[in-house]
């Protein structure tokens, strides 16, 4: 219901008129050193070619180049002056959200560090000044506006929902509280809105890592949800309110550190989009951000959070090292330190930390809705082809949209694995000391 | 958009598997998730949890919150779990004929 299609475009008898002015404005207003040089500067020497999974998934196609595919588009506008046709736009869309997840592993590739993701990116946001976004988008853009979160939950719901799973966890790890705007915590905790909305079990997971580790954290009842589907949708200014309202809520609070859930682009728009995108000047965030990886690694490392050595995993296990976790958010050794607790088998795939291939969800693919789920099928071979060489039986993915990809690229490739979280893993072995067992197990040892 | 063919009924669904209009709904159609969801036996607690779901869609046009499916069912989320473990979302909303929700599900 939420869901106007406003924005969607359909194919229709009357074509939209194409607002030149306001693509030569948005043209003007990202034509700067960088994407003037960044355009002028490519020498067509192809090495971007082979570091895409959309490319090497697609029999070697020159069109899926990232050249060729921001070429086509940032380029042309640009070369055109914005003076261009609804057709246009529409093969513009098709590349930039069907065939690019802006993972940025070619900018690693391209001997001039060419940051094509952000091209991208930027066309994105000239579409959607067109009215052009995938429908799947459109819908959680209209949820943030009207309730900031994707989802369209309220806030009562969310307090709600946390008290129960607080309730509910007591059989579990006894004394389990998931404190709501607690002033001058150490660490607001964020998430993503699937877990309040459909896995609550996610929050009650955060929550007996927290107690068991005497953590001092609470959860904010407004700017909870640290996703940004709006930076994906192309809608820019929609994307600083919705970083913005995280932010701001943490310096209400007094927090010492803003916590992101397993979550990869939600990393990505804290960490180091959100500033530009919130209009703070200097790019940085207005209170530290940590990734739940990096926590849940000082846990372990520091003995916070024990590991019962009887029930780590004896099976194979990989990582996956989310894009906006380990190659644009610098956490691939944490993220490999972290599995050597909990697994006794663990095998990386090829190539791996900062040189993994996107698993082919991310960039908005998931939410884009179900349309698209062919295209992440068949691009995400690569990342299928991945894990079955390395004959891991479990993947540990701390982000939800490499967890829900990989869990479809299970089923279409046959993987025959097995996709957890962090949290999951973590809850499943680590040591409940005494004071925080419930008492009907306690009884019986009496 | 791909099609299904179960007990002479054909359902249009959409690439995740979800029924593509709600007003298609039939308990053919649960009968045929409940097999590719592998549930043993439907029992009146599947019932009890599908009425909630298709309830609260005839009413607010969306799937609800898990809470508010315990809520008004009385289950613990862990048993309903064990009835659908694909879960609320893509075993029990699937099954009720409710369309796949909106974001990063």
């Amino acid at each position: 219901m939420a869901a106007s299609a406003e924005r969607q475009v359909h194919d229709s008898a009357d074509t939209p008129q194409v607002d030149v002015k306001k693509i030569r404005e948005l043209l003007d207003a990202n034509d700067g050193a960088r994407i003037r040089t960044w355009l002028s500067i490519c020498a067509r020497c192809g090495l971007c070619a082979e570091s895409c999974f959309f490319y090497l998934a697609h029999d070697k196609d020159p069109k899926l180049s990232p050249a060729y595919k921001f070429k086509n588009t940032l380029g042309e506008l640009y070369k055109r002056k914005g003076r261009v046709d609804w057709d246009f736009l529409k093969r513009c869309a098709d590349i930039v959200w069907g065939e690019c997840t802006t993972c940025k592993r070619c900018s690693l590739y391209c001997p001039f560090g060419i940051d094509i993701a952000t091209m991208i990116a930027v066309t994105r946001t000239i579409l959607y000044s067109q009215g052009i976004t995938p429908e799947g988008l459109a819908r959680a853009v209209v949820n943030y506006r009207e309730t900031g979160n994707q989802m369209g939950m309220s806030s009562e719901d969310f307090i709600d929902t946390c008290e129960w799973m607080a309730e509910e966890t007591q059989d579990e790890v006894k004394g389990v509280t998931i404190p709501i705007d607690k002033k001058g915590a150490k660490y607001m905790y964020t998430v993503n809105p699937r877990e309040p909305m459909f896995y609550p079990q996610d929050l009650a997971q955060a929550a007996q890592i927290f107690t068991v580790a005497g953590e001092d954290w609470t959860m904010p009842s407004t700017g909870w949800d640290c996703t940004n589907l709006p930076m994906f949708a192309g809608d820019k200014a929609l994307a600083g309110q919705v970083v913005r309202n995280m932010y701001e809520k943490a310096v209400e609070l007094g927090v010492q550190y803003i916590l992101i859930t397993e979550c990869g682009h939600a990393f990505r728009s804290a960490l180091f989009e959100g500033p530009y995108l919130a209009g703070y000047p200097d790019g940085k965030p207005p209170v530290p951000i940590v990734h739940s990886v990096q926590l849940f690694y000082e846990y372990l490392r520091d003995g916070r959070i024990q590991i019962d050595p009887a029930k780590r995993l004896k099976e194979p296990v990989t990582y996956q090292d989310p894009c906006n976790v380990s190659r644009n958010g610098g956490l691939w050794e944490e993220g490999r330190k972290l599995v050597q607790f909990l697994a006794e088998d663990f095998r990386d795939m090829s190539p791996n930390r900062e040189y993994n291939h996107c698993c082919g969800g991310g960039g908005g693919f998931i939410p884009m809705g179900p349309e698209y789920k062919p295209k992440r099928m068949a691009s995400g071979r690569v990342k299928a082809e991945q894990i079955r060489a390395t004959g891991a039986k479990v993947v540990i993915a701390p982000c939800h949209n490499c967890f829900d990809q990989l869990s479809d690229l299970n089923k279409e490739y046959e993987l025959g694995i097995r996709v957890v979280s962090l949290k999951e893993l973590i809850c499943e072995m680590m040591i409940i000391p005494d004071k925080f067992k419930p008492d009907e197990e306690e009884a019986p040892e009496e | 958009m791909p099609q299904i063919e179960y007990k002479g009924k054909v359902f249009d669904v959409d690439e995740d598997g979800f029924i593509d209009s709600f007003d298609k709904w039939c308990p053919e159609w649960v009968e045929y998730v409940k097999e590719s969801e592998g549930i043993q036996e439907l029992t009146e607690e599947h019932w009890k949890v599908i009425h909630v779901l298709q309830d609260y869609y005839r009413k607010h046009g969306i799937a609800p919150m898990v809470r508010i499916l315990t809520k008004v069912t009385g289950y613990k989320l862990k048993y309903i779990y064990e009835l659908f473990p694909s879960g609320p979302g893509k075993g029990a909303c699937k099954m009720a004929g409710l369309p796949k929700p909106t974001g990063c599900v």
